[in-house]
């Protein structure tokens, strides 16, 4: 293959010298470039950039400057330091810091993103070779990595990922500080609940928390599914994303709204994200919950005390946590996903059902993450098993045909 | 019985991509043909064989539709002189090649794009006289196959699309297929060109005869002419008496590729013609306007095929047209003519499947010029900045668009690993050889990777591989 590729500048066949041709049919070309692809998908991640602003304010903006400056630069330093050729590298490491902020919390101290932001570009794509050529999702690389680093056995708290995590309070919106926070212990709804005094924000559990003492055997299991319902903040917060989790992961309907216009502009497939989220309600629908008594498990939590109550269950644990920003903007990263539409189904359906498997019976503070790197791992053997067959024909018969 | 049999409904298929169009500025423009040509080189091998035999002699008179070489057999047709004039030199012009990769003869020919083939050059040029006004000399309509193949045969027809062949060869071909469909194909979607476009709004009745006439000869019922959906209201009147000669007029949505002739044989009979493969080998044939208009204007009028209509257009040319030029006239001073700018990419063919023309000198510094041959249906002048856009490849980013665009559904992106790690059995297993070269995947990449040239160097390696074992 290379002795084609090596063409001379001219070629001397049959005795003529032939001028090289420069270009090579088709002489067009879509209007569309790598950099492009990635300023795009930098704005669309921008705007639960802004929602996470909204809500956890100023410092939700620093966190995500350190983790793009760190990207950036640590970027550039790799390619000068090992004088390899940067191929639109800085504008896929912006955006891979972008996502990387998105899934930390606000609240975390300026060495943490910066860490996450080196191990991203290091670990997650330079090593493998660049642009183009890494096996897991930088971004996730990074923040699977500050989770571990700076986490109880090297540290006294756990910076990424605290029991209690802070929203700021209505009239504190934007400019409060989001580190200014206290518990409080009558919490209804974020719309009117007036702040601690001497505080911009207040400390909560976040929902996904409180849907997880269902299946995870550490706590007490509570009597029903309706009680532990009762107990969730109401729907409104959870679709806008007033409640507590990382600076992008709360809002669900800004995370939506981001995606579809990625399938607008046909950067990702409807059929990733879409079935991730079928894969994860179905798992939620059917996957055992425990029994009041702690003692056995219920299955098909759907219909375990009527379907209404089940529907409800099963809403509230796609709308909470990071299920959303993994579904739509992290597991949808073009070059660690399968290439093909089916392969790519077949992607979406294991992260979906692997991350609300995690979710329910692991005690991990990022399950949905984890999955994504699970499925980038599969990738390179859903893009081998998976093939499209050129019209209709099984790869064998190539053998016989050809 | 099913509604399908009333009125069957053609299809599309999966993938393609809508390409601009670009045609307005020779859409309108009459084919008029060229003027003040100096030079003819006229070239003796068409068909991609042994070339024919020259018989004239140097500084010989020659008048227009004169016999000047004799075929040789092996597949090759008679030439005659397509403009009167005197005979100054044997030389040599390159034409384009456009053979699959596994009827290639030679390597270097299928990399390079072109080949050399022997001409005749014609100085002191007549003025060229396009389809001269004679009466009828041949009463085709009474005339049974046989005698029309004889007549054909005697001509010097070609088929004027990208494989060109003896036309007599292609009839006998079809015959002995066993062929029972033939599909006029003047989907012509590719940007700028509407040389086809021209020929059937301007001399449809011409093209639905001719097309008649190879069918008869073929022996074949079922006659299918194709045009876009989007110009039926300049041919409505033109191919109106299609009907009277039992010829089907199908509209087909504009999708590219659907004028390449193994995705129309699948869109408008639902047979799947075998990587690389004819359409006779599923018992399709597929013909195109210009080679419609050339059997008529032969088997009626006795005019043989000195011409074709060429379209002249393009970002860097000022007076786009549609040109009727004689064969043998070199592309430089047909460029010269239409006003093309000095420094643009010059292009033999459609821009998503054509060769750039490039220079080929003698060692001893003469230059072999490009000349226009039965398969040129366009010469487009792109600017430098719009053919390569400046822009390096960078790595694939995996996108997947190029898979998803692609007509055979190949994995491209995984084509291009194996094109860059040397794989070739595995690209050979994921159907490389289906790729018609259509020039999506290249056109559509964001990283800009020549995958296009990439494949076609890929299915050169494979028969290659195959043939060494």
């Amino acid at each position: 293959m290379n002795d084609l590729l090596k063409q001379p500048a001219s070629l001397n066949h049959g005795r003529l010298i032939w001028s090289r041709p420069k270009h090579y049919a088709p002489f067009i070309h879509l209007p569309e470039s790598s950099r492009n692809i990635y300023r795009v998908i930098f704005i669309a991640a921008s705007l639960p950039l802004m929602a996470g602003i909204v809500i956890f304010g100023w410092r939700a903006l620093m966190v995500t400057i350190l983790s793009v400056a760190g990207c950036v630069i640590t970027e550039s330093a790799y390619y000068r330091i090992t004088q390899t050729p940067a191929m639109h590298g800085r504008m896929h490491g912006a955006v891979t810091g972008l996502l990387l902020a998105l899934t930390l919390p606000a609240t975390v101290p300026w060495y943490v993103p910066i860490t996450a932001a080196v191990f991203a570009t290091i670990i997650g794509k330079a090593l493998f070779g660049g642009m183009g050529h890494f096996l897991w999702q930088p971004a996730l690389v990074g923040r699977l990595a500050v989770t571990v680093i700076f986490a109880p056995p090297l540290f006294n708290t756990n910076l990424v990922a605290p029991a209690k995590w802070s929203v700021l309070a209505q009239n504190r919106v934007i400019l409060g500080d989001v580190c200014k926070a206290k518990q409080i212990e009558i919490y209804h709804q974020w719309q009117g609940t007036p702040p601690p005094t001497d505080c911009d924000a207040f400390k909560l559990p976040r929902p996904r928390k409180i849907l997880r003492k269902l299946t995870l055997s550490t706590d007490q299991p509570p009597e029903s599914i309706t009680s532990v319902i009762l107990k969730m903040p109401p729907a409104e917060d959870l679709i806008l994303g007033t409640h507590g989790g990382g600076i992008g992961e709360t809002s669900a309907v800004i995370i939506i709204l981001a995606g579809l216009y990625l399938i607008h502009r046909s950067y990702i497939r409807s059929y990733l994200p879409g079935m991730f989220m079928l894969a994860a309600a179905i798992t939620a629908a059917v996957a055992p919950v425990r029994t009041g008594d702690g003692l056995s498990w219920q299955w098909c939590p759907i219909t375990a005390e009527g379907i209404e109550i089940g529907f409800i269950y099963v809403a509230y644990h796609l709308a909470s946590g990071e299920l959303l920003l993994a579904g739509w903007l992290l597991a949808t990263e073009m070059t660690s996903r399968p290439i093909t539409a089916s392969a790519q189904a077949i992607f979406g359906i294991l992260c979906g059902a692997a991350a609300m498997l995690m979710r329910l019976y692991l005690d991990f503070p990022i399950p949905a993450y984890a999955a994504v790197l699970l499925g980038n791992t599969f990738t390179p053997l859903l893009d081998a098993a998976v093939r499209p067959r050129a019209l209709k024909r099984t790869p064998h018969e190539f053998y016989e045909k050809i | 019985m099913s509604l399908k049999l009333i009125r069957p409904r053609y299809g599309t298929f999966s993938g393609g991509i809508d390409l601009p169009d670009e045609k307005d500025a020779t859409l309108e423009s009459p084919i008029t043909p060229i003027e003040h040509l100096s030079h003819l080189y006229v070239p003796l091998a068409p068909v991609h064989t042994t070339p024919a035999k020259p018989i004239v002699s140097i500084g010989q008179r020659v008048h227009q539709g004169e016999k000047i070489a004799q075929s040789s057999g092996d597949g090759q047709v008679d030439i005659f002189a397509p403009v009167a004039g005197r005979v100054s030199k044997f030389c040599q012009v390159i034409l384009p090649v456009n053979t699959p990769a596994s009827l290639c003869q030679n390597r270097d020919e299928y990399i390079i794009g072109w080949r050399v083939s022997p001409a005749i050059e014609l100085v002191d040029l007549d003025e060229f006289e396009p389809f001269p006004s004679t009466s009828s000399t041949y009463d085709w309509l009474a005339a049974d196959d046989i005698s029309l193949c004889e007549r054909i045969a005697e001509g010097g027809l070609i088929t004027f699309n990208q494989r060109t062949v003896a036309l007599a060869n292609y009839i006998s071909a079809a015959r002995n297929a066993g062929v029972d469909t033939l599909i006029a194909n003047v989907m012509e979607n590719t940007p700028y060109i509407t040389s086809d476009h021209r020929i059937l709004t301007e001399r449809g009745l011409e093209v639905i005869g001719g097309l008649s006439i190879i069918a008869r000869a073929m022996k074949v019922s079922n006659v299918i002419l194709a045009v876009d959906h989007r110009r039926t209201d300049s041919y409505r009147q033109a191919i109106a008496p299609s009907r009277l000669h039992g010829i089907r007029t199908i509209a087909l949505a504009n999708k590219y590729p659907i004028g390449s002739t193994a995705i129309i044989i699948r869109v408008l009979t639902r047979r799947r013609v075998r990587a690389e493969g004819e359409g006779l080998e599923v018992g399709v044939a597929v013909v195109d306007a210009a080679t419609c208009l050339a059997t008529y204007r032969w088997v009626v009028f006795g005019e043989v095929p000195a011409a074709r209509v060429v379209t002249v257009s393009g970002p860097a040319v000022k007076n786009p047209a549609n040109l009727l030029i004689p064969f043998g006239a070199e592309v430089g001073e047909v460029f010269a003519s239409a006003g093309a700018e000095p420094d643009c990419v010059t292009i033999h063919g459609s821009v998503m499947t054509g060769n750039e023309i490039i220079k080929c000198t003698t060692p001893t510094g003469e230059s072999i010029p490009a000349v226009v041959s039965a398969s040129t249906n366009a010469l487009l002048a792109m600017d430098q900045q719009s053919a390569s856009d400046d822009v390096t490849p960078t790595p694939c980013i995996r996108c997947g668009w190029c898979s998803d665009s692609c007509p055979f559904r190949l994995n491209v992106a995984a084509l291009n690993d194996d094109f860059e790690l040397g794989r070739i059995n595995s690209a050979k297993r994921r159907g490389c050889m289906y790729c018609i070269d259509c020039g999506i995947c290249s056109y559509i990449c964001p990283a800009r990777l020549p995958l296009a040239r990439r494949i076609k160097l890929l299915k050169l390696a494979i028969v290659e591989e195959t043939a060494r074992r």
